[in-house]
């Protein structure tokens, strides 16, 4: 990539393109946990309920296929981070940054762990044994990729984008 | 539950690879022990290699940091370590009886993930410590 574009520019888009995935990441997850922990029983009115009402087990290659990517490509930005980001934060004592993102990193790859049975749980979906283990897996997940969004957002206000 | 209705309803039959007994024991033997493996490991500081982004070196294990190479990189090792470990219990899992891996318990998939952040936010005492004492 080097004389197409500048090493800023090149991480920036890097950085997009994990914000991009990410964000699709958290609709598709989000939408399928409420779907999950709220389902609708009538037909749906108001815009919460139809955020609730949709086709929940259809979100679940999208949301592995999501996962993954997302992880891969935050992997790899995650080297710029490391020697670009981390040591000027640490150099301005903002310890308690550092703390999260290294907290965010661990709970990534424990969400990337659970993708094979939570793949399996809603591809059983017609099995009723899997009901509370598949309810429980997509409210874990949807929680970890919340927290992982929201953690990025505040290291990248800290010390990303245009920084 | 509710949830079983709109899930039936609304969900096509599973593939072949989903209805097999070997994939159930498997997905659910891998996303079951790889929580617990990735505290054993991080805990223990096993990673199946160690890499430092400022020289772009690998090597296999565990390796410092210094003034040469510049900060070292543990998590990328952790994680390929858990997912190999996770995935090598997988596989005997298949091997076993079915009436043996139908017994474990599905809820430890989504309770085990919960139990390990108490301990990854002990793992990252230095961090909590340094930004107390500012």
């Amino acid at each position: 990539m080097s004389g197409i574009v500048s090493v800023y520019t090149f991480w920036t888009l890097w950085l997009f393109v994990h914000l991009i995935l990410a964000l699709v990441l958290l609709g598709a997850i989000t939408h399928q946990a409420m779907a999950v922990a709220l389902p609708v029983r009538k037909p749906a009115t108001g815009i919460v309920t139809r955020f609730r009402a949709v086709s929940a087990a259809g979100y679940t290659t999208t949301v592995c296929v999501l996962y993954v990517l997302t992880f891969f490509v935050g992997s790899y930005i995650y080297t710029q981070y490391r020697t670009a980001i981390r040591i000027p934060l640490e150099e301005a004592h903002f310890y308690k940054t550092v703390g999260f993102f290294d907290f965010k990193e661990h709970v990534a790859t424990l969400g990337l762990v659970l993708l094979p049975a939570y793949w399996c749980f809603w591809k059983n979906a017609q099995e009723p044994e899997y009901d509370n283990a598949r309810k429980g897996v997509t409210l874990v997940l949807a929680a970890m990729v919340w927290f992982l969004f929201i953690v990025g957002h505040v290291v990248n206000n800290t010390r990303g984008f245009g920084s | 539950m509710s949830t079983t209705a709109t899930a039936s309803k609304t969900t096509p039959p599973a593939s072949p690879l989903a209805r097999s007994g070997k994939f159930k024991a498997f997905a659910t033997t891998f996303s079951i022990s790889g929580p617990v493996i990735y505290c054993v490991i991080q805990y223990f500081n096993y990673p199946l290699f160690t890499y430092w982004p400022a020289v772009n070196r690998f090597a296999w294990g565990f390796g410092a940091g210094s003034a040469d190479t510049g900060p070292n990189m543990l998590w990328y090792g952790w994680s390929v370590t858990t997912v190999l470990i996770a995935a090598a219990l997988g596989i005997v899992a298949m091997i076993l009886p079915e009436g043996l891996t139908k017994k474990i318990p599905l809820w430890l998939v989504w309770v085990l993930p919960i139990l390990a952040i108490p301990y990854v936010v002990y793992s990252l005492a230095l961090w909590w410590r340094l930004a107390a004492r500012q």
